[in-house]
Order: structure tokens, then sequence, then C-alpha cells
């Protein structure tokens, strides 16, 4: 069955003044697909999110995005997208029910779906708390729940766990997962690697406003698996890491044989060894 | 109905938000509270009846205040505000355009100046005979308009609460202070008559000293080519770079 494609960026590139920030962008989304931009602070991934969303104009190619030419949108646009960016605020004097009825009103949403995405996001006993009282996780929390409210048909998320504790973390990519079965595509910038191997069907790896690689977690991690390597556990807790060759393979037949593997892993590359192999530079560089 | 609903949604945002604002709602009420007390303080040597010199003073008192300080201060903070605390860009991002925006930021701010601007005159202790009612709410409405098209153009300029407050005071030492030292010198009363609160507290004047008052030529062009003017510098500024530059 053919996916059906909700947004595609061809050739895009972005100068900012003297600086290239995008060079040569080009990627789709798929309904219900969840797609990883991956990259160090200052590789272009605010900047892809801005072009995509109308926030920004490319210097060159196109972004259609549900149908759309990105130059020719127009307001109307946001009531199908949603965006999450590193600094999404909240109005911190209201209370969390009514940051989320006053976008309520804006899309026509019945205060129903309100209540819906109080639950969905752990925040439903919290709706009568000032937002500004809220903790940081509880806060990232009602920003995707606005996100989400009117049921987005392509979701932005620049970042969206950035500085958050791992069980909060934890509770967003749920959250994430969820809206994926429901139908949602999302659009997740990150430069957090295990999240985006844990969340993404597809990553692309952005360095210097160039995609270096693109797939599926596994596909890119297994094409730079060039050395293959088992991490192996004996039964007298001694570690080692065996390269596979025949020698190595008879090895290991034996210690299974004589049941002395406690466990075995193979060591393929993390996304974060690729992009290091790819780059010559760590993510967090 | 979808621009009704935006709008509304927006308003009820700026209403929110404002009825909240501590520094705005003690705004409005030193306002009133300037006018009770000058009123008190005044009437204390002339046995609470104001000579018409000082029903003026009063009046322009209240009525340059109010349009200064709670008109474009109440627009051009919560603008500030917004791109403080990230929210603009939200709303902005929210299929919300520039316009529902635009109105649904001065709406309140706009009948809070006027209706103050009423209250002032009640609470003066003017004679009503003395007052032409509907010019006053001509003259009004549109001092009241300019003032928060004024404030939305602080607040597109401004990055945040403390520069927009830096960015009002040539406007509230041009549009407040002017008309206040007019009855100084009679240079400044001359050149008070080409601004816009100028011009309402020449009226004010006319009605607190009972001669009745006549839009000249020259006021009403004032009035009409300063709101003019400062919805250009408005539209100006907001087609170079919207409300926020990125």
């Amino acid at each position: 069955m053919e996916q059906k494609i909700l947004l595609k960026l061809s050739h895009i590139s972005k100068r900012y003044k003297t600086e290239l920030a995008l060079k040569d962008i080009s990627i789709t989304l798929y309904k219900g697909e969840i797609l990883g931009f991956l990259g160090p602070s200052g590789a272009g991934k605010t900047t892809a999110i801005k072009i995509i969303t109308g926030q920004l104009h490319q210097t060159s190619g196109e972004a259609m995005i549900l149908g759309t030419n990105s130059v020719n949108i127009n307001a109307s646009i946001y009531e199908n997208i949603g965006v999450v960016s590193d600094n999404s605020g909240l109005y911190d004097k209201m209370t969390v029910w009514q940051n989320l009825a006053v976008f309520a009103k804006i899309w026509n949403v019945p205060s129903g779906r309100i209540k819906e995405v109080l639950e969905q996001t752990g925040l439903a006993e919290h709706s009568k708390k000032q937002a500004g009282k809220l903790s940081k996780g509880q806060a990232q929390r009602l920003v995707l729940a606005r996100a989400v409210l009117h049921k987005p048909r392509i979701l932005f998320l620049d970042e969206p766990t950035s500085g958050l504790d791992p069980s909060t973390a934890l509770e967003i990519h749920k959250m994430l997962l969820s809206l994926k079965e429901e139908g949602m595509a999302i659009f997740l910038t990150t430069h957090n690697m295990d999240e985006a191997t844990k969340l993404c069907d597809r990553v692309a790896l952005l360095y210097n406003g160039n995609i270096v690689e693109i797939g599926t977690p596994k596909e890119i991690c297994l094409k730079y698996n060039h050395n293959k390597k088992y991490k192996i556990l004996l039964e007298d807790n001694k570690e080692i890491i065996l390269e596979q060759n025949p020698e190595n393979a008879d090895k290991i037949s034996l210690w299974m044989k004589q049941n002395l593997i406690q466990c075995i892993h193979s060591c393929e590359p993390t996304l974060e060894n690729v992009f290091l192999q790819v780059t010559g530079k760590p993510i967090d560089a | 109905m979808e621009n009704i609903r935006k709008f509304t949604a927006v308003a009820h945002i700026k209403w929110l938000c404002i009825s909240k604002n501590t520094t705005l709602m003690s705004g409005i009420a030193i306002t009133i509270l300037m006018v009770l007390g000058y009123k008190f303080l005044y009437g204390l040597n002339s046995g609470g009846h104001l000579s018409p010199v000082l029903l003026s003073l009063l009046l322009n008192l209240g009525i340059s205040m109010n349009i200064c300080m709670d008109g474009f201060l109440m627009v051009g903070t919560e603008v500030a505000e917004e791109k403080e605390k990230h929210t603009l860009r939200v709303l902005m991002t929210s299929s919300v355009t520039g316009i529902q925006y635009f109105l649904g930021s001065i709406i309140y701010p706009f009948i809070i100046t006027i209706v103050l601007n009423f209250a002032i005159l009640f609470i003066s202790g003017i004679p009503m005979e003395q007052v032409s009612l509907p010019l006053f709410l001509v003259v009004n409405i549109i001092a009241s308009l300019t003032s928060c098209i004024i404030g939305m153009i602080v607040g597109i300029c401004a990055k945040n609460q403390m520069n927009a407050n830096l960015i009002s005071y040539p406007f509230i030492m041009l549009f407040m202070m002017l008309p206040l030292l007019g009855g100084m010198s009679e240079f400044l009363h001359k050149l008070s008559g080409f601004v816009f609160t100028g011009v309402i507290t020449e009226m004010t004047e006319c009605f607190a000293n009972g001669e009745k008052y006549v839009l000249k030529p020259l006021a009403a062009v004032v009035l009409v080519s300063e709101l003019i003017i400062s919805l250009l510098v408005f539209l100006l500024l907001y087609r170079r770079n919207g409300y926020e530059k990125d």
C-alpha cells in the first residue's frame, strides 16, 4: 500500500547573510511516521522546522506541507499542524485549564478534548494550578498537550525532552508513540541519539547543513557495522570482545556447548558512533 | 465567524493577562486615585468647589495620564511580555493572523481607556451641562485608538517588558507631559495643539471653563493625521519583521 506523503522537502537551502545554515536538504515524511532530524547544536535543525512551518523562507528549494508550498502557506495551515519549539512558552499566570481553553477557542475544539489531553499528559489533577507553578516536566507536558489539542496531522517537535529528567522524558516518549499510533506524523529534532533510536521510524543525521545519512536507526547502524564484534560475559564473570571470524565462531560454539556463556551481545555501532564515523565529530561537540 | 472566534480568543487571552498584571492594574487605580486625591486637595482651600483653572488642571492630568500610562503601556507591555515569555510565537503558529492579533490586543485597552476617560470626567465633578458628551466621545475614541496603536508600535519594537517601558518614555514625555506643561508657557501650549493628547486636553479645558468647544480644523487634522501616521508606522514595522524579528 502506498504511504501518504504529508511533507516533502526538495533541495532546501537557507543562507543567513554569510552563513549557509542548510545546504541541500531533501526529505519526506509519511502519515503515522516519526522522523528524527538529528544533529548537534547549530546543525540547522530549528532552521529546517521554521522553513517547513512558514516562519522562515528558504533561499532555494521547495517545501511542500500537506500539499501546499510552504512559501504560500497562511495562518490556516496551523490548524493542521502542531509546533513545539525548544522555547515554547506558557501563560504562566493562567491556570493549566485556561492555557488550553484559550487555544481550544482558537481551534474551535470542544472542552471535552481539553479533559482528554489533560488525562493523556497526566495533568488532570493540576488543571486548576497556575502554569507558572508547574515543574519543568509538567510545563513541557502542558506545551505538548497544547500542541496536540486540535489533533494536528503533523506535529513538529524541536528538542521536546531537552533538559527533562529521564522519567518525564519517558512519559513524553510514551505519549509520542501513542500519537503515532493514532496516525499523526511527527517531525522530531533532537541531539539525543538514544531518544531517536527508541522513537524514530527513520532518522536523518544532519551536519553543517547537510543530511549525511538517512534511514531507519537499525539500517544506519548495520550499514556502519564494518567490523563485526560480539561482547561475551562468561560464567566466571570474565567479559571479552571477539571479532567475527571462523576461529572465534568455533570458540563461541564450544562455550555454548559447555554452557559457559552468561550473555552475548552484538557490538554494532550506535547512532552516536555512526555520527562520529561520518562527520569525525561527536554529536555533542 | 472564524475571524470573530479567533479575535475574541486573543482578546480573552489579553484580558486574562492584563487583569492579572498588578503593574497595569495599579496604573489604572493610580490614575483614578490621583484624580480623586487632587480633587480633594484642590478642594481643601475652596470649600470643595474647584475653580475652572483647577478643574481643567485636574482633567488634563487624569486624561493625559490615562491615555499615555494606561492606553499605550497596557498594549505595549502586553505584547512585550508575550515576546519575553515566548507565547507570541506560539500564538502566531496557532492559526491566529496578524490582524486578529492586532485587534484582539487592543480591544480591551481601548475600551478601558475610553471608559476611564469618562470616569475621570464624572469624578472630576465638572457640571455635565458644560460637557458636549458626543464630541467628547468622538475625540476620546480617536485619541484612545491612537494611543493603543502607539502601544502596538512600542510592543513591536520592544524585546521584553523592561525594554517596552524604556521605549515608551519618549512617547510619554511627548504625549503626556507636553499638554501638562502647556499651562506653563504659551509656546508649549501652542505646541501641545499639535499632539492628539493636546487636542483632548484643550477640549476639556474649554468644558472646565464653561465655554462651548468647537473642534477646529487644525485639531481635527491633528487627531486624524496622528491616528493615520501611527497606523502607517505600525504597518511599516509589521511588514518588515512581523511582530517578532527572527
